[in-house]
């Protein structure tokens, strides 16, 4: 089983090293599909933040609807090849925040199609010449890419983020502005557009300390795009994770709560252009300047987590720290050698929680209880780390039956099956969510499943090594018992 | 309606956590107490294997290996 998924997951990592296309949650749209002119963008502010590994953008976009009906539908279009790497599209009321219901989710048309999009879904229809502002949320993963893509082992390393300086939309839009906010000043490279384009006259980019503005600019027609794109300083590593598996194992008898979290990392920075050199390494340790290579992932944990372990490819890792106290519990992990950028590093870490501060029962419920974890923990980095996949499994009960499930993380598929493991007649019921291109900064959401374990369900593990040991006392007495002596009993006095 | 109806249950049912009848520290004292009491058994079934011992031990015996061996695997750190 663990070979077909290692398999797997290198026919994935061959197929698309880049991308995340999938092709699980989608609704298919005819091929003839293009939004319906219902709205206008009158004002859009985009903001996109470069401090990590990936993008975060930001749209604040104030649309109106020039239709004669009250529509609920609004289309985020997205480039080809881009849509595979957009992650975690949320939409609010800008001015209402509190306001739930916007439904944002991915729409195919056909697989040749040159665009997709994100189908935005509005809790209440926006009436006719009504204005609403939105403001909708998302991450672009392995959007940076190292230029040059070789450096030396102690140089700085340079990243390029291309983009269009129009933000994506299937509407028209009067006034619109993209704002970069990069982490650094050392910028080497900015594509500089012309005056002509620009509403006020000005030359883009407009400089102010790290933040990079194009714009405004004046009424565009939908699908319009202005390629641009900036290279600037990035001595960190980009850390990818190509796949993160999550189990956690909930034992009533046990009084626990078990995760473990698999993890396959890479690190997309720039290769090195000549050999890995120890020397090097280990004199940069002393005075620790910026690297692009990982060298530790820091871990931290809920509260009153305990026997963690850290396990790779050759077996247990001895460079961590578990630091565990009534305030905190942060797992350090040292990989056993600096990942740079082209290199890979899969380990496995897991650790124990006491069930009664993840699982209560229910109010007014002979049996139902409910269950909160995080939905993935993961390493928490200063430069940030991107998921491509993640896939959580909830272990419960043998015998738990009624599972309902509630995240804020958006899933694209979940399903419930059985795992069998140790002292298991029927097998675990078990919840299987998969995430796709997930950051770091969703790891404190919460996953909260409610499931029933009946008593006959509970006392199955003890009940049947009962029949099986009675059995064989039965068998013991039985065979005992038999008279297999030959020839005809002698009658004693 | 709540947007979060899950949630609210979590919230509502505060005051009752989940606490397993044998904490992890005494699971193997436990484990270890009940699996003795079980091989005892089976040592005074094997003195005389009569019918009448099967009942008498035998099923004795059986229950406390039954819960004796679900306490030890989880004081072993295998959390069935």
């Amino acid at each position: 089983m663990r070979l077909l998924q290692w398999a797997s997951l290198g026919l994935v990592t061959l197929a698309a090293a880049d991308s995340n296309l999938t092709h699980e949650s989608r609704n298919i749209l005819p091929s003839v599909f293009k939004p319906p002119q219902h709205f206008r963008n009158v004002n859009l502010v985009r903001n996109i933040n470069l401090d990590k590994s990936y993008a975060k953008e930001t749209i604040n976009v104030v649309i109106e609807n020039i239709d004669k009906e009250p529509q609920s539908h609004y289309y985020l279009p997205f480039e080809p090849g881009t849509i595979g790497r957009i992650g975690a599209v949320e939409v609010k009321d800008k001015k209402n925040p509190e306001r739930g219901g916007f439904v944002a989710e991915v729409t195919e048309l056909d697989p040749y199609s040159p665009t997709e999009f994100y189908k935005i879904t509005f809790p209440t229809p926006l009436k006719p010449q009504e204005q609403l502002t939105l403001s909708i949320n998302y991450y672009s993963l392995s959007i940076l890419n190292p230029l040059p893509a070789q450096i030396e082992q102690t140089d700085k390393q340079y990243v390029l983020y291309s983009f269009s300086v129009y933000a994506p939309s299937a509407y028209v839009t009067q006034k619109q502005k993209t704002k970069l906010k990069l982490p650094t000043t050392d910028v080497p490279d900015a594509v500089v557009l012309p005056k002509s384009l620009n509403a006020e006259g000005k030359e883009d980019p407009q400089k102010s300390g790290t933040t990079y503005t194009y714009g405004p600019y004046g009424e565009r027609e939908a699908g319009a795009t202005q390629e641009a794109s900036v290279r600037y300083e990035f001595t960190k590593p980009l850390v990818h994770g190509k796949l993160l598996e999550r189990d956690v194992e909930v034992s009533h008898w046990g009084g626990n709560v078990a995760v473990e979290e698999r993890h396959w990392f890479t690190n997309r920075g720039a290769t090195l252009k000549n050999h890995f050199s120890r020397v090097a390494w280990q004199a940069s340790s002393y005075y620790n300047p910026p690297t692009s290579a990982l060298k530790e992932f820091r871990y931290p944990l809920v509260v009153g987590s305990a026997d963690a372990y850290f396990i790779d490819d050759i077996g247990n890792v001895s460079t961590s720290h578990f630091r565990s106290s009534k305030r905190e519990a942060t797992l350090e992990l040292k990989p056993r050698y600096p990942i740079f950028g082209g290199w890979n590093y899969s380990f496995k870490v897991g650790w124990n929680g006491d069930l009664q501060s993840f699982v209560r029962r229910i109010t007014g419920s002979s049996d139902g209880y409910v269950l909160k974890v995080p939905f993935f923990e993961g390493p928490k980095q200063a430069e940030g780390v991107e998921y491509e996949r993640l896939v959580t499994r909830i272990i419960l009960p043998e015998g738990a039956k009624n599972v309902r499930f509630e995240t804020a993380v958006p899933i694209v598929s979940n399903s419930t099956g059985l795992h069998r493991t140790f002292m298991d007649t029927v097998g675990r019921t078990t919840l299987t969510l998969t995430a796709v291109n997930v950051v770091d900064e969703l790891r404190d959401r919460d996953l909260v499943v409610i499931y029933d374990y009946p008593s006959a369900a509970r006392f199955r593990k003890p009940l049947t090594i009962f029949a099986g040991v009675l059995a064989i006392f039965a068998v013991s007495w039985v065979v005992g018992n038999l008279d297999v002596s030959i020839g005809k009993k002698q009658k004693t006095a | 309606m709540s947007a979060s109806p899950l949630h609210d249950i979590w919230e509502a049912s505060a005051s009752q956590p989940l606490e397993a009848s044998i904490g992890k520290a005494s699971q193997f004292y436990v484990g270890f107490a009940l699996l003795l009491i079980g091989f005892f058994l089976t040592s005074l079934f094997g003195l005389n294997n009569t019918f009448k011992n099967v009942s008498l031990y035998g099923i004795p015996a059986s229950l406390a290996f039954g819960f004796g061996a679900v306490y030890m695997i989880c004081a072993v750190g295998v959390y069935v």
